[in-house]
């Protein structure tokens, strides 16, 4: 498939489906593996940062900030008060916590090495000498695998001391997380790490003065990572050619909901939704109602919305946002109230509780989404959810606000006559659907 | 170098709201680099480089225009509880003033629209899960919760949810003097920082997260640190309360004077709350060269002592070997005759005395008794200042006394061996120092304040007579403190007995010829 793309070609995912492939012999053997490092350490940091840079690579968190950006923040040579270096420490964010999204897990299952081999390269760029692998605690699988594939790159001798003979030392320790979807946030990772509770710290200072243990840190998601060895073997061109003006590169897209074949997809980002749902074996059981396109937290799209591109800026422009690359298809079975309810839920759990507007407003959504499939709701209540969004998008430490706001207001803004119905009627009971799964929901909360 | 002098005065403003910052301002001389300017609400105000917005607001006392829940002075910053939000003109969204740095050329607006709709919006939140229990609220009257809610809060709430409850934190004893009421709490987590950065015993933390974030003791010897009443103080609701004052007083009946602390050498500024002078608690006062923004919980209950039932507020005389009491010119006559009677009479001075009443018997109390009296001090914990030493890094002294420093400089000695050799000893306190080894039937005439229980434990059962005193806070005065500060203090509450100033003592005995 050329995907109307003549550049396009599989950065990340080009062997996934073959069987071994996350071994270290393969990666060598069948993917010139490591080849990426041994010119990369031939170059001078600041020519990798720039290479990275021109290549339009954009953080595959949610975020999307240039990483060559990211990575030109750090400082050269910084010193604490007494004069004295400080070290700099790379971390890779693998607290892969977004509803609708598990490219990360594919990658550290079926391509680690591409990931640490980016890491040391990484390293390299900023000049620090160790790394973390912040991994969420529920990934027990993945962290045997990771730990397998560094203690292989430590005996082909590609982490440790001295990498191919150029005096670069790299380490690299895997760090479990407790299982908070609020550690995927990089300051909150970086509390973690530390050992403290997650919560997500006050900026500035920013991570690249004040990071880690109080040392310059650059925290970058595990695709981000995984991107950076093409770029040095093959050039930073070749790299952004593939994707649109300002970001290069593919995406790694997570086709989940009501599609044939849902699944990871590396893509290029000219395509639009409908397109990807095509490639995904098309919308199951029902005509498409509404495509939430960047895992939970990204404003839900109207199946007469998905038209648009799954590039940052136009995502941007269609008022979502390209987020993690979740992509979650709903067909006109599902009920928006119960699937946002279903959201919000998960929200009000996860809120680390800082910030009074996240906390009491994540809840107070939540119950009142709640009521509304009870039964209780009231044509005011549905006014009311804006408001109750208007004072949290934008008002806290971290966008953990903003990311309830998205499914909450949109649902509300694109599918209010579904709100209106439930609201006459008198909850799910009275439009006939007993056995639903905000039941079962309340249920199986304790 | 002299040391200040420092008159403790009613403050202004509550503690929330005091940092010690004064205003700047740049060097007259032309070549020096001129100080950064701010603009907040269309005036223009020089800062120091490093000034958060909120410390530029306190240099020139405009603070109280910013509401705050997390935010004290006396604190590491959280910016959590997104209430004193302002407007910064360039900026895309509303900055917490408390974190974000002042800039040359900013512009800040307090007041505007965006930034009321925000405070409003904060309130509404807060308010969903809190339980309006104010009638039976200790904190109503000064509660945060209250006072921000009339100035920015929502008139109506639209939250028809149920309320969360904390079912086993809703009346949870902390320790012996703090007890929580977790439905009440706005999680400002002032508490834990003051116990993490403050204090340093890190003996509070918040468990779980989200809506169900608890506060609970860090381990198996809960809330241990010495300076657990500050939690009460600084509490913007009424979540941690003390356990001496729950369910006494409505705080809008009290009545509140500035003070001093007696418990110890440090002398911290306090205010006496008290209701026709019962005194109901103490709570420290701001001052940045004594005691910051803190005081300890030995001295903060101290005033229990004072308003102790067992205290002796009327004259007393041994008649026929049992105390009587008496009218004070009996008491004073009899006093003196003994005295005159007596081979050799010794004074002893408290070092809760103050330095007027220590300056006052070293001087008149051989003409006030009409006889040759030699007056010595006594500590009863250390022997003199030299050997005082701070307990922990904050306030506590080993001193227990308020004024050993003050004594000493009055010109009076330490008692040699802490032993008494004279015929007839006067023993002047003020219910903080230690009495002297007494023998068996050693004659003593008591004078100052004394408890029943403290007068029945002396060695001796030989007390002539007890001359009751006014105690610290019920008197004018001065103390020396360990560091060197005087300072001077009016009374505080109005002493309801018969106990008379040691002024009134010496004058009525000089009299009596």
């Amino acid at each position: 498939m050329n995907y109307n793309n003549e550049h396009f070609e599989p950065v990340i995912t080009p062997n996934v489906t073959v069987p071994g492939c996350e071994t270290l012999a393969f990666y060598l053997e069948k993917e010139n593996g490591y080849k990426a490092l041994e010119k990369a350490l031939k170059m001078k940091p600041a020519e990798v940062v720039e290479e990275v840079k021109k290549s339009n690579l954009r953080g595959r968190g949610g975020a999307g900030f240039p990483t060559g950006m990211k990575w030109s923040f750090m400082p050269s040579n910084p010193v604490d008060a007494n004069g004295n270096p400080k070290p700099k420490y790379l971390v890779c964010n693998a607290d892969e916590g977004e509803p609708g999204t598990f490219k990360d897990r594919l990658i550290f299952t079926k391509t680690p090495h591409r990931m640490i081999e980016g890491m040391i390269i990484g390293g390299h760029a900023i000049g620090s000498n160790k790394g973390f692998v912040y991994i969420r605690g529920e990934w027990h699988k993945e962290i045997r695998l990771m730990q397998k594939a560094l203690d292989d790159a430590y005996a082909k001798g590609f982490l440790g001391k001295n990498i191919f003979g150029s005096g670069f030392d790299f380490d690299l320790v895997i760090y479990k997380g407790a299982g908070a979807y609020i550690c995927g946030e990089e300051t909150a990772l970086l509390n973690s790490l530390e050992g403290k509770r997650g919560e997500p710290r006050l900026k500035p200072p920013f991570p690249a003065q004040v990071g880690a243990y109080g040392m310059p840190s650059c925290v970058n998601n595990v695709e981000t990572f995984a991107a950076v060895p093409y770029i040095i073997d093959k050039g930073w061109e070749r790299y952004a050619k593939m994707g649109p003006e300002r970001s290069g590169g593919t995406r790694l897209i997570c086709v989940s909901g009501h599609v044939h074949k849902p699944g990871v997809y590396e893509l290029p980002m000219n395509l639009t939704i409908n397109e990807i749902i095509e490639i995904a074996g098309g919308t199951k059981g029902g005509r498409l109602k509404a495509v939430i396109p960047g895992g939970a937290s990204a404003p839900m799209l109207r199946a007469d919305e998905c038209d648009v591109k799954t590039d940052y800026d136009s995502l941007m422009k269609a008022g979502t946002m390209a987020g993690s690359g979740g992509l979650i298809v709903m067909n006109d079975t599902v009920n928006i109230v119960e699937a946002t309810y279903t959201l919000l839920k998960f929200y009000e759990h996860e809120s680390c509780g800082q910030c009074s507007q996240c906390r009491e407003g994540s809840h107070w959504l939540a119950r009142m989404f709640k009521r509304i499939l009870d039964g209780g709701g009231t044509h005011d209540d549905l006014d009311y959810i804006s408001k109750i969004c208007a004072n949290m998008a934008g008002q806290t430490i971290c966008a953990f606000a903003d990311a309830v706001t998205g499914p909450a207001l949109s649902s509300v803004r694109k599918f209010r006559g579904e709100f209106e119905e439930l609201v006459t009627r008198g909850g799910l009971k009275g439009i006939g659907r007993h056995e639903s799964v905000s039941h079962k929901l309340a249920g199986a909360h304790v | 170098m002299s040391n200040p002098t420092i008159e403790i005065k009613k403050p202004k403003e509550d503690l929330n709201y005091t940092s010690g910052l004064r205003p700047v301002h740049s060097d007259s001389n032309p070549d020096a680099k001129p100080l950064p300017k701010i603009t907040i609400d269309g005036k223009q105000f020089e800062f120091k480089p490093g000034d958060t917005i909120m410390q530029v607001t306190e240099r020139y006392k405009l603070h109280e225009e910013i509401p705050r829940y997390c935010y004290h002075p006396g604190m590491p910053i959280a910016g959590t509880c997104r209430m004193c939000t302002v407007e910064v003109e360039k900026a895309p969204k509303l900055m917490t003033s408390c974190s974000t740095p002042a800039a040359d050329g900013m512009v800040v607006h307090t007041k505007s629209e965006k930034v009321m709709k925000s405070r409003t919006g904060v309130m509404d939140f807060l308010l969903t899960n809190h339980p309006l229990d104010c009638p039976v609220c200790d904190k109503a009257g000064e509660c945060k919760l209250q006072d921000y809610n009339f100035e920015y809060g929502p008139s109506k709430s639209n939250f028809k949810e149920e309320k969360r409850v904390f079912e086993n934190a809703t009346t949870k004893v902390l320790s012996d003097k703090v007890t929580l009421n977790m439905n009440r709490c706005v999680h400002c987590e002032r508490c834990v920082r003051f116990t993490d950065d403050v204090t340093k015993t890190n003996d509070l933390v918040m468990v779980n997260r989200g809506w169900h974030k608890e506060l609970d003791v860090a381990d198996e010897r809960g809330l241990h640190n010495d300076y657990q009443g500050c939690l009460t103080d600084f509490c913007p609701v009424g979540a941690l309360t003390w356990n001496d004052f729950r369910f006494q007083k409505r705080s809008w009946f009290l009545d509140k004077k500035a003070s001093i602390c007696d418990r110890c050498s440090k002398g911290c500024n306090i205010e006496v709350h008290s209701d026709k002078d019962i005194v109901y608690r103490y709570v420290p006062v701001f001052n940045e060269l004594v005691n910051g923004h803190w005081m300890c919980d030995e001295g903060r209950s101290s005033f229990q002592d004072l308003m102790n039932p067992k205290r002796v507020i009327s004259p007393l005389l041994n008649h026929n070997g049992s105390l009587t009491a008496t009218s004070l010119a009996t008491v004073l006559a009899e006093v003196k005759k003994s005295a005159a009677a007596a081979s050799s009479v010794q004074l002893i001075v408290g070092t809760d005395a103050t330095r007027e009443e220590a300056a006052l018997l070293k001087d008149k109390s051989s003409l006030a008794f009409g006889r040759s009296v030699t007056v010595h001090f006594h500590n009863g914990f250390i022997r003199s200042s030299g050997e005082d030493k701070k307990l922990d890094a904050l306030l506590r002294m080993a001193d227990k006394t308020p004024n050993t420093r003050g004594v000493e400089e009055a010109g009076l000695t330490p008692l040699a061996n802490g032993e008494v050799s004279a015929d007839i000893v006067i023993l002047f306190r003020n219910g903080r120092a230690g009495t002297p080894k007494l023998s068996a039937n050693q004659k003593v005439i008591l004078w100052g304040v004394w408890t029943l229980d403290e007068v029945k434990a002396l060695p001796t059962t030989n007390v002539l007579a007890l001359i009751p005193g006014l105690a610290t806070i019920e008197k004018e005065g001065s103390f020396k403190n360990a560091d060197g500060i005087v300072q001077k203090f009016h009374p505080a509450i109005e002493h309801r007995g018969g106990a008379v100033s040691a002024h009134q003592v010496i004058g009525l005995l000089t009299a009596n010829k």
